[in-house]
C-alpha cells in the first residue's frame, strides 16, 4: 500500500519499455502458459516489476477508432485496469466504459489461440510456418488483382505495411469497411468546408443544435466531446451555460441530455434546417439573397406540418440561435439514415454558414504531415463494392481483419453466399466470430494490450498526433501474433531483402520512428532517449502544418420524403449504442451487464416503441414481437419507450451473434439482418434508417430484464433526481 | 420510548458521526455529483467493476435482482402526461451515500458495518454473517449481497479473467454483503503515503475510480474538513452542511437559486454525497 509514494511521471520516464527484449522476456512473475500459474520468488524481480506496487504504462485504446490514449495499471506483470492518459488532448485522462472494457478483450476466455485451417466443417490447429507457407502457395497461383484486403479503419505503420504488401502483390483492392461509420457526414463536410472532419468546438459554443449526432454516445470521438460538453455546460464566472437542442426520431444518449428534445418525423430533418434558416432571415439575420429566396417556401406552418415540430418550437429555436452566438449545428444519424442524407447534411452546413459558425465553432482540423500514416477510414459503400467483386468471381484470395461483415452485412447483399465463391479466405481474428468461421484460414491476433502499433486518429483535436500502442504485459497465449508481425512476415515472403533488417514489427516500428526523429521533435536527443520518451508518453505530437477550411454557402434543394408504405408502416431505426456499436465487442461481459442508459436493459435486444403506438397495436412491455422488413425478420422483446417518434421503432445493433464467444452468442437478435439495401443518392452509402418494417404479436411475453430500480423508474414524488429551470438558479457563483 | 419522544429528541438518540466531543479530525471524505454535466454514460459504473472486482452475474441473476453494481445510473422520466420526454431524461448515479447517521449500521447484529474515523461507512467482510438487515434498512438500496460464490461460479471469472482482479481489493465470497467503499483502498494508500511524508493528503491527490473515469468531470471527491479543498468549497457554495437537517435550498419556499441537495434529507441519515440539480434552459 505504498503505491502513491512513487511519482508516476518520474517513474514512467525511467520505466518506459526499453525494448522488445526486455519487454517480452522478463515482464512478470506469472505466466499462464498451459493455464498454470508459476509463482516465482521476489528475490530478484525484474527491474520494474516491484511486488505489490502498480506501475503504469501508456498505450492507445483500440476499442473504437477515436484514438484515446490509455494508461494501464500493471502489477506483478498483469494489467489490471485502464484509465485515460492525461497527456492526450483527445481524452485528457478520461475513458468511457467501452474503452475500460478493453481489459476484457485481452483476458477474454474465447480468444483464438492457434492458427486454424479449415478441413470440411472443422478447424484444424496448424503451425504458423504451415499457415504462412499456405498463404504463399495460394498467392502463387493467382494474379495480383485477384487478391483483396477487407479491413476496418487503418492508420499508422500497419497501414504503411499493408500498402506495401498490396503493392508487392500488385493489387489495388483495399476495402476499408465500417458498418456504422459517419461516412455521409464526411462527404458533406468535404463539400461544405473542404475537409472531411473539421475540428468541432463544443466548448466554445453557446448553443448546440444537433440533428441526431450522438456525440456523447457513439459518434466520432465521444470521450473528447464529453469532455468538451462538461465545459460547455459549466457556467463559469460569466454565468453562461451552453444550451443543447437535439432533434431526432429516436432519443439517443445525447438527446436524453438535451435542454429540449424534439421528436421529428423520420427523414424530414433537412426541412427543419431550411425552415430555421427561413425563420432566421425573417428575424433579420443577414442571409445571402439567393439562399433566403431558396428557403422562402419553408415557412413555419409548412415546416411544422412536414416535420411534426410545432410552430412555436421552430420560432423559439430561431430566436435562441439569433440571440446567442457562436452556436454549432451538428448532423449525425439524420445524414447517415436517409437516401437524401447528403442534402440533409448540406442543409445543416448551410445553417452553420448562415449563423456564422464556420471559423468560430467549426475550425480547420490539424494537418497530418505524413499522409502515408493518416487514417484510411472505413465506410459502408466499400462492402457493397467488395460484394460486387466477390459475386463476379474476381476475388480469389481475400484477407480480412478488424471487421465482421458476415454479421453486419444486410441480407439482401447475399454476402455470405457470395463469399463462398472466394476459394481462399484468410481472417486475422481475435475471436471465432461469424466471419472467422467462414474462413479457410484463421490467424490468431495478439490482443491490443499485447501488441505493438501506431495509429493516427481520424478526428484530431489540438494538433495531430501519432498514438503509440505497446504491450502492457506478456502475451497470454504463445501462438498469437501481432498484426504488424503478420504483415511483416507476409512482406518478407515477397520482398525478403528490403525487410531483412527487421527481425520483427517492433524493430520496424522503432526504426521508422527514429529515422524521422528530427521531424518529430527529437533532433537534440539520442535515439534511445527519444524512443524511451516516446513510449513513456504513449504518443508523439506531430509537427504542425497549415490547414484551412474552404467551401461556400449554396442553396440546397430537398426532394419530397417518401410516402408511407402500407405493407410496412413503421420506420426502423437501428440504434448505435455506446456499449455495442456494430457488435464487435459483444463478448466483453462488462458491456453486456452495463445497462443501456435509456432503457436500462441488460443482456438482450429490445424493440423500442412509443406508448401511443403500442396502445394502438395492443402491445405491452415484454411482448415478444416479430419485426419484419422486406428482407428479413427477427423476434425480440418490446420496450415501451417515450423517446421515439410514433411512426418509428428502434432496435439496437450489435446483439444477436451466432458465434464469437460465451458472452455474445445467442444474446438478443441481429438488427443488421433486417436492413434493406437502400443507398444514398450522392454517396452510395447504405442508408441506415430507410428500412420499413411491420410488427406482429407472437403471443409470447417475457419480463424485461432491466435496471429501472426499486420503484420501477418512478420517483414517487420524492426528491431524488431533480431538475431546475435556468430562471430559478444562479450559476455564476458556483465552484 | 414513544415514537413522539424519539422524533422530538432525535438528536439525543441518533447514532451519528461526528458527535460533538469527537468531530472528524483530519479527514471526512465526501462526494458531489453535478447532474447537469452527468450524461448517464455509465463510464463510472464500468470503472467501478474494474477497480473493485465486481462480478458479472448474467441475465438470470440480474433478473432476480442479484446484480452487484456498486455504482448504478438511475434513469427517470417526467411523471406527467407529456407526449415525449422533451426535456430529456433524468440520470442519477447512485452509490452508497456514506451516511453520517447510517440506518444500516444500527441494525447489523454482528457490527460488520460501522463508521470509520474519516467518515466512511465501512463494511467488514469477514465479520458479516449475511443477515441482510442492513440492506433492508438502506433507504438508497445500494447494498449488494453475494447470493453465490462468484469466484467459483461458471463464466464469472473464467481462468484468464482472474488475472484482471485488483489485488488491493478482496474478492468476496458467498453470504457477504458489499457496497461502495469510496475506493477505500486508494484512500488508505494515499493516507499512508501522506503520513510517511508527515503531511495530510492533498486535494486532488486521491481520486475514486468513478471520478477518475467520468468523461465530463461531473464527480468531485475530497476531504470536507479541509476548507480549501474543492469539495468543501462546493458544499459551502451550495450551503449544504453535513450535520444539518434540511438544507438552505429545502427551507426556502419555492427553492432558492442554489442547486445542492441531498437525497432523502427528511430521513435524517445525513449522507456524505451532495447532488447538484440538473438545469434546463427556460428560453427553449
Amino acid at each position: 500500500m505504498i503505491e502513491n509514494s512513487f511519482n508516476r511521471r518520474d517513474f514512467l520516464k525511467v520505466m518506459g519499455w526499453g525494448g522488445a527484449a526486455v519487454a517480452l522476456s522478463g515482464c512478470g512473475n506469472t505466466s499462464v502458459q498451459d493455464g498454470v500459474e508459476i509463482v516465482t520468488s521476489y528475490v530478484e524481480p525484474a527491474e520494474y516489476a516491484l511486488p505489490g506496487i502498480g506501475v503504469y504504462f501508456n498505450s492507445t485504446c483500440a476499442q473504437c477508432d477515436a484514438g484515446c490514449s490509455i494508461t494501464g495499471r500493471v502489477r506483478e506483470g498483469r494489467v489490471l485496469k485502464l484509465e485515460g492518459n492525461a497527456n492526450s488532448a483527445i481524452n485528457v485522462g478520461k475513458l468511457c466504459g467501452l474503452g475500460q472494457a478493453g481489459v476484457q478483450a485481452h483476458y477474454n476466455p474465447d480468444r483464438v489461440r492457434q492458427p486454424l485451417l479449415r478441413t470440411g466443417d472443422q478447424g484444424e490447429a496448424i503451425t504458423w510456418d504451415k499457415a504462412l507457407g499456405l498463404i504463399n502457395e495460394k498467392l502463387g497461383a493467382v494474379k495480383g488483382d485477384e487478391v483483396a484486403f477487407l479491413t476496418g479503419t487503418v492508420s499508422g505503420h500497419s497501414k504503411v505495411l499493408l500498402g506495401n504488401y498490396l503493392d508487392a502483390l500488385g493489387s489495388k483492392n483495399h476495402y476499408a469497411y465500417d458498418a456504422v461509420s459517419p461516412s455521409v457526414v464526411r462527404a458533406a463536410n468535404k463539400k461544405a468546408y473542404g475537409v472531411e472532419m473539421p475540428r468541432l468546438r463544443l466548448d466554445k459554443a453557446e448553443v448546440i443544435v444537433s440533428f441526431g449526432a450522438d456525440f456523447l454516445g457513439a459518434w466520432v470521438s465521444p470521450v473528447h466531446f464529453s469532455q468538451q460538453y462538461g465545459q460547455f455546460r459549466k457556467a463559469g464566472k460569466d454565468g453562461k451555460r451552453g444550451v443543447l437542442v437535439q432533434i431526432e426520431s429516436k432519443m439517443t444518449l445525447t438527446g436524453a441530455n438535451a435542454d429540449r428534445w424534439l421528436a421529428i418525423r423520420p427523414g424530414t430533418e433537412g426541412v427543419l434546417a431550411l425552415g430555421i434558416i427561413n425563420a432566421l432571415a425573417a428575424a433579420g439575420v443577414s442571409v445571402p439573397a439567393d439562399i433566403s429566396a431558396s428557403v422562402k417556401a419553408y415557412d413555419a406552418a409548412n415546416v411544422s406540418k412536414e416535420t411534426g415540430v410545432s410552430v412555436e418550437q421552430i420560432g423559439k429555436l430561431a430566436a435562441l440561435l439569433k440571440a446567442r452566438s457562436p452556436s454549432l449545428v451538428l448532423v449525425g444519424s439524420a445524414a447517415e439514415g436517409y437516401v437524401q442524407g447528403s442534402q440533409i447534411a448540406a442543409a445543416v452546413a448551410l445553417l452553420n454558414q448562415v449563423l456564422g459558425n464556420v471559423g468560430k465553432t467549426i475550425e480547420a482540423p490539424a494537418h497530418v504531415p505524413f499522409p502515408q500514416i493518416a487514417a484510411t477510414v472505413g465506410n459502408r459503400a466499400s462492402l457493397q463494392a467488395l460484394n460486387n467483386s466477390v459475386a463476379g468471381g474476381k476475388v480469389k484470395v481475400l484477407f480480412s481483419f478488424g471487421v465482421n461483415p458476415l454479421f453486419t452485412a444486410p441480407p439482401a447483399l447475399n454476402f455470405a453466399e457470395n463469399l463462398k465463391k472466394v476459394p481462399f479466405k484468410v481472417v486475422f481474428a481475435h475471436y471465432l466470430d461469424e466471419t472467422a468461421l467462414a474462413a479457410d484460414l484463421v490467424l490468431p491476433l495478439d490482443s491490443n494490450l499485447e501488441d505493438w502499433g501506431t495509429s493516427v486518429p481520424e478526428y484530431l483535436t489540438d494538433g495531430s498526433q501519432l498514438n503509440i500502442q505497446q504491450p502492457l504485459m506478456e502475451k497470454l497465449h504463445p501462438e498469437t501474433r501481432g498484426l504488424g508481425d503478420i504483415l511483416l512476415a507476409l512482406l518478407k515472403q515477397r520482398n525478403a531483402n528490403e525487410y531483412k533488417d527487421f527481425e520483427d514489427y517492433y524493430a520496424y516500428l522503432r526504426n521508422a520512428v527514429i529515422k524521422n526523429k528530427s521531424a518529430l521533435g527529437g533532433a537534440l536527443v539520442d535515439d534511445d532517449t527519444f524512443w524511451g520518451e516516446t513510449l513513456s508518453s504513449g504518443l508523439l505530437k506531430l509537427p504542425a502544418g497549415a490547414s484551412s477550411l474552404s467551401g461556400h454557402a449554396s442553396a440546397v434543394s430537398l426532394s419530397a420524403v417518401a410516402v408511407a408504405d402500407s405493407a410496412y408502416p413503421l420506420h426502423l431505426i437501428p440504434s448505435i449504442t455506446a456499449n455495442m456499436r456494430d457488435g464487435r465487442h459483444a463478448n466483453q461481459p462488462w458491456l453486456q451487464e452495463s445497462p443501456d442508459p435509456l432503457t436500462t436493459i441488460v443482456w438482450d435486444s429490445w424493440v423500442e416503441m412509443h406508448p401511443k403506438k403500442a396502445k394502438e397495436l395492443g402491445l405491452v412491455e415484454g411482448d415478444i414481437v416479430e419485426v419484419a422488413s422486406r428482407n428479413g425478420s427477427l423476434k425480440a422483446q418490446l420496450y415501451i419507450f417515450p423517446g421515439i417518434h410514433p411512426d418509428a421503432v428502434s432496435i439496437p445493433l450489435g446483439y444477436g451473434h451466432e458465434a464469437m464467444g460465451r458472452y455474445a452468442k445467442g444474446i438478443g437478435a441481429n438488427a443488421f439482418k433486417l436492413l434493406d439495401v437502400v443507398v444514398g443518392q450522392e454517396t452510395g452509402e447504405l442508408a441506415l434508417h430507410e428500412t420499413r418494417v411491420k410488427i406482429s404479436k407472437t403471443g409470447k411475453r417475457v419480463i424485461v430484464v432491466k435496471d429501472e430500480g426499486a420503484a420501477g423508474g418512478m420517483q414517487m414524488h420524492k426528491k431524488i433526481a431533480v431538475r431546475v429551470s435556468t430562471d430559478n438558479v444562479k450559476l455564476s457563483g458556483e465552484v | 420510548m414513544s415514537v413522539t419522544n424519539l422524533l422530538e429528541n432525535w438528536s439525543q438518540f441518533r447514532q451519528a458521526h461526528p458527535v460533538g466531543d469527537a468531530p472528524h479530525a483530519e479527514y471526512k471524505w465526501a462526494l458531489s455529483i453535478d447532474l447537469d454535466t452527468c450524461t448517464g454514460c455509465n463510464a463510472c459504473s464500468v470503472a467501478c467493476y474494474a477497480e473493485n472486482n465486481l462480478p458479472v452475474v448474467g441475465k438470470e441473476k440480474y433478473d432476480a435482482g442479484q446484480m452487484m453494481h456498486w455504482m448504478r445510473i438511475e434513469r427517470y422520466w417526467d411523471e406527467d402526461d407529456r407526449e415525449f420526454p422533451d426535456q430529456g431524461a433524468q440520470f442519477l448515479p447512485m452509490m452508497c451515500q456514506h451516511c453520517e447517521a447510517a440506518p444500516c449500521e444500527t441494525v447489523c447484529p454482528a457490527g460488520a458495518t460501522n463508521h470509520t474515523a474519516d467518515g466512511l461507512n465501512s463494511q467488514i467482510y469477514n465479520r458479516c454473517v449475511g443477515s441482510r438487515y442492513c440492506s433492508a434498512n438502506c433507504p438508497f438500496k445500494v447494498r449488494y449481497f453475494n447470493w453465490y460464490d462468484y469466484p467459483t461460479t461458471e463464466n464469472v471469472w473464467p481462468a484468464e479473467m482472474t488475472q484482471q482482479l485488483n489485488p488491493d481489493v478482496s474478492v468476496r465470497s458467498k453470504g457477504v454483503m458489499e457496497k461502495c467503499t469510496f475506493c477505500v483502498q486508494r484512500l488508505t494508500a494515499a493516507k499512508s503515503t501522506a503520513r510517511s511524508e508527515g503531511r495530510l493528503v492533498r486535494d486532488g491527490e486521491v481520486q475514486t475510480a468513478c471520478q477518475q473515469a467520468c468523461p465530463t468531470n461531473a464527480i468531485t471527491f475530497g476531504n470536507l474538513v479541509e476548507p480549501e479543498s474543492k469539495i468543501a468549497k462546493q458544499w459551502a457554495a451550495q450551503q449544504v452542511e453535513l450535520a444539518r437537517e434540511g438544507q438552505a435550498k429545502d427551507e426556502e419556499a419555492g427553492g432558492s437559486d442554489l442547486r445542492g441537495y441531498r437525497i432523502f434529507e427528511e430521513l435524517r441519515a445525513y449522507p456524505s454525497v451532495m447532488y447538484l440539480e440538473r438545469v434546463r434552459e427556460s428560453a427553449i
